[in-house]
């Protein structure tokens, strides 16, 4: 089983199939970006995207992604040069404790790429489903009007 | 693989068996120290050399973003370009830091690293490049950090900013070992007060589990009462199952006498004769224009990061990598744990992913120790969501009388009662015994924070009782002063709407603090304090507005707008503050800090409830304990009294208005007070 991971093929060993997605790209490939945060799919802390859709990496199984594209938050910057959501992400200082800010890029990232220009209306349903305790939503609401403009 | 009786595996791995039963653990809590910083222990946490300077971070980042701040302090002392100073996080190598809780970080640090930075300045320019420095500190005014001026005043990109955005490592679940396990120490889903140990388990099941390494008996101290059964495992993922596949039955002492837990609050509160004063007037007897109940329930803090540690033995030595609060403490309670003198023992800080003043205590650290040296391999545990929820302390409920009466337009009795339970005397740190001298002698200063209203109030009394819960309570963001403020906040509206008075203008009346009334005046202008509230088509709509003190020191003031629909469900439309911490280093996350805060206060309104039956917390998701929305949070306005005072706190000082102003905006909408908080739809029906 293999599947192809910020465009490059990886191996999924057998005795990892079963395992969320979440940990196998943290605990056995090493990508750190992904948090665990709850385990069911309320916090969206460990969103990634699967064949361009924002998915909840604790609820996906990691043999299911054979064959499958997998995009995470390290393959977002192209080296120094940040993603234009990256980028409004520091431009507007959206992080405070930043543990669930990775899961917010990769379903801002998602939401851009299936809707250029969104709505607020469309920003707040498309990103509802993020969890931030420490309250930075109206900056994510900003970033992502930022990143629309930057796109 | 070295510990007692853990047993060599046959083929196809490791082991199976465990300690030699429980552990005998001290009885007596290690007690935090909590040095206040001087310039001179400020002298180690700057280094130059080579032309670059390395600031050893002495407090926790935890998203306030303070190793941004204090790099703009260190770097406008040295005049060092911003480029040249590396931001590292401590490890308890270096001398001991006080915790990180308070809103002290800028207000107790800036200082004393400036000194240094400025003795630095000084030895570099003398042409010293070598040896230690020295530092006689000088007044304030020659400080270059304490002027509004180059990097004093400005939001530079955010320290550790790249890393987060580009999924870098920073937390202590990102820190990975070879060889490492992953491990979970399972205990009974019951009180943490009342005393339960495994007593049976199916371990031949457990063993069958794919990627099972162990168990472990002796898996460190117990979170309260509650000894646990410790599991490894080769991959995380196996944890669950290995858990679900040993129905573990547990030993359980029981019931707990206050299992009712609002009853019991209730009761207290009932009883009168309130043993701790914040006020000491004597209002008269007679009847009361206001007289007001509010109830405010236990709370998470909800951070979105679960606890987490990792741990590896060297021999007779501990590292530990942990999101703490209070790395040194950590450290003293595991040489105390494990029998090992403090040098033994490093405990690096991690960034935090959320602490809010739950991350202060040794649990996740002792787990991850104690199964380490067990595996005789690194192991990471991080909590799962239940167990942050089960195990973790958290904001005490409270139930609040407050009582008014008028004269000539003005409040001229004022009588607040409140039962908690402890904050910073906190049950999850302190064994009963020892928490009954300190409600004998001292009370407990984090439940009596904000109760003293900052008003004029004629004969006013305020007093409080703490009682020992079922459940864990301690420090949550503002601790006291969030709730004591919702409660003095409704009362104060109640007051002027008895009095026919405009609620800005009669809190006005009750003020002598300059610094509080200017705020308050502030947030008037910026808000439009007297227009019509946002409106929303078919809907209730109103306007609030409420403000407060935090620690004597910082001042804010909110205004808020709500919308309430027909079956009384409310929505916060608009938000504005005005928050004065005197001299600001960076303002930029000044303003964020003031909106963290006010998504809180609409938390602490709308949403914010830790369930518990049979005193014991029954929450297992954010879906049973939710915490605020994104669609949910109104466009925010911040304004920012700048001033040459000395800084004070900004990270939790508007949650003492926030709360208050949607409360009064849900009355001005509805014309109903809530009082049961988080208010419920049905209470708001039209």
């Amino acid at each position: 089983m293999s599947f192809s991971l910020n465009g490059e093929s990886r191996d999924i060993p057998s005795d990892w199939a079963d395992e969320p997605l979440l940990f196998l790209l943290r605990d056995h490939i090493g990508l750190t970006g992904a948090k665990f945060g709850c385990g069911v799919g309320i916090c969206g802390a460990c969103t990634i995207i699967v064949d361009g859709v924002a998915t909840r990496a604790c609820l996906t199984r990691a043999g299911d992604m054979d064959g499958r594209s997998v995009r995470t938050i390290e393959g977002l910057a192209d080296g120094d040069v940040m993603h234009p959501v990256q980028q409004a992400w520091l431009d507007i200082a959206v992080p405070q404790c930043g543990y669930c800010q990775t899961g917010q890029i990769m379903s801002a990232v998602a939401l851009l790429e299936q809707m250029p220009d969104p709505t607020p209306e469309d920003i707040d349903a498309a990103m509802d489903g993020n969890l931030c305790r420490c309250g930075t939503y109206p900056r994510i609401r900003a970033a992502i009007a930022r990143a629309a403009e930057d796109l | 693989m070295r510990r007692r009786t853990f047993l060599a595996a046959t083929a196809g791995g490791l082991v199976a068996l465990i300690g030699a039963g429980a552990g005998i653990w001290s009885q007596v809590p290690v007690i935090p120290k909590r040095p206040e910083p001087d310039a001179e222990t400020a002298l180690g946490w700057i280094v130059h050399r080579d032309g670059r300077f390395t600031l050893t971070l002495p407090r926790a980042e935890m998203g306030q973003n303070i190793a941004t701040a204090l790099k703009q302090v260190a770097c406008a002392e040295l005049g060092a370009d911003w480029d040249t100073v590396n931001v590292e996080m401590h490890s308890t190598s270096m001398p001991r830091v006080k915790a990180t809780v308070g809103s002290e970080s800028i207000k107790l640090f800036a200082e004393p690293l400036a000194q240094a930075c400025a003795a630095m300045r000084d030895a570099l320019v003398s042409g010293q490049a070598t040896g230690r420095v020295a530092v006689t500190p000088r007044p304030v005014a020659e400080l270059r950090a304490f002027r509004a001026g180059g990097l004093i005043g400005v939001s530079p990109e955010i320290a550790q900013g790249r890393e987060i955005v580009t999924g870098a490592p920073l937390y202590a679940a990102d820190v990975r070992l070879p060889g490492m396990r992953f491990g979970r120490v399972l205990r009974a889903p019951a009180s943490v007060e009342l005393a339960s140990r495994p007593l049976h388990w199916n371990a031949t099941a457990a063993r069958a589990v794919p990627g099972f390494v162990a168990l472990v008996e002796d898996c460190g101290p117990p979170i309260g009462k509650a000894q646990g059964l410790g599991i490894l495992a080769t991959r995380p993922g196996a944890l669950d199952a290995i858990a679900e596949a040993l129905q573990v039955e547990w030993d359980l002492a029981g019931p707990h006498p206050r299992s009712d837990i609002a009853g019991a609050l209730d009761a207290r509160l009932s009883e009168g004769a309130l043993p701790h004063t914040v006020l000491d007037g004597t209002p008269a007897d007679g009847p009361w224009d206001v007289d007001l109940r509010l109830d405010i329930p236990l709370a998470a803090h909800g951070p979105i990061e679960p606890r987490a540690a990792v741990a590896e033995w060297r021999e007779r030595e501990l590292a530990v990598w942990a999101g703490t609060q209070d790395a040194f403490y950590i450290r003293d309670v595991l040489a105390d744990t494990f029998g090992l003198p403090t040098y033994a023992v490093t405990v690096q800080s991690c960034r935090i992913g959320g602490g809010f003043g739950g991350k202060t205590l040794c649990t996740v650290e002792a787990e991850a120790a104690a199964l380490a040296r067990a595996a005789g391999a690194p192991v990471k545990i991080q909590w799962t969501r239940g167990q942050e929820f089960a195990l973790g302390f958290h904001r005490p409920p409270s139930s609040h009388r407050i009582r008014a009466r008028l004269g000539g337009g003005r409040v001229t009795d004022w009588d607040h009662a409140q039962v908690s339970s402890h904050i910073l005397f906190t049950s999850a740190g302190l064994p009963a015994w020892m928490q009954m001298g300190t409600d004998l002698f001292a009370g407990d200063p984090g439940v009596a924070r904000g109760m003293a209203a900052p008003y004029i109030l004629g004969r006013a009394r305020a007093a409080y009782n703490a009682i020992r819960l079922p459940v864990h309570t301690g420090p949550w963001r503002g601790l006291g002063a969030g709730s004591n403020g919702l409660a003095v906040e409704s009362a104060i509206d109640e007051a002027a709407l008895a009095a026919g008075a405009d609620p800005l203008a009669f809190r006005l009346a009750h003020i002598e603090d300059q610094l509080l009334a200017a705020v308050l005046v502030r947030v008037g202008e910026v808000a439009s304090w007297g227009d019509a509230p946002t409106m929303v088509a078919g809907q209730r709509t109103g306007r609030g507005i409420a403000c407060g003190i935090y620690k004597e020191t910082s001042y804010a003031a909110a205004v808020a707008d709500v919308a309430v629909d027909a079956q009384g469900h409310a929505k916060v439309t608009r938000l504005w503050c005005v928050h004065d911490c005197g001299l600001v280093i960076n303002p930029d996350q000044v303003r964020a800090q003031c909106e963290g805060n006010l998504v809180w206060s609409l938390g602490m309104v709308l949403t914010d409830d830790l369930p518990s039956e049979d005193g014991h917390v029954v929450a297992e998701t954010f879906a049973d304990a939710p915490i605020p929305r994104l669609s949910e949070v109104p466009p925010i306005t911040v304004d920012l009294i700048f001033s040459n005072r000395p800084p004070s706190g900004a990270g939790e000082t508007a949650i003492v208005a926030g709360p208050g102003a949607i409360a009064n905006a849900i009355r001005s909408a509805t014309g109903h007070r809530p009082q049961r908080f988080p208010v419920r739809a049905g209470d708001l029906a039209a």
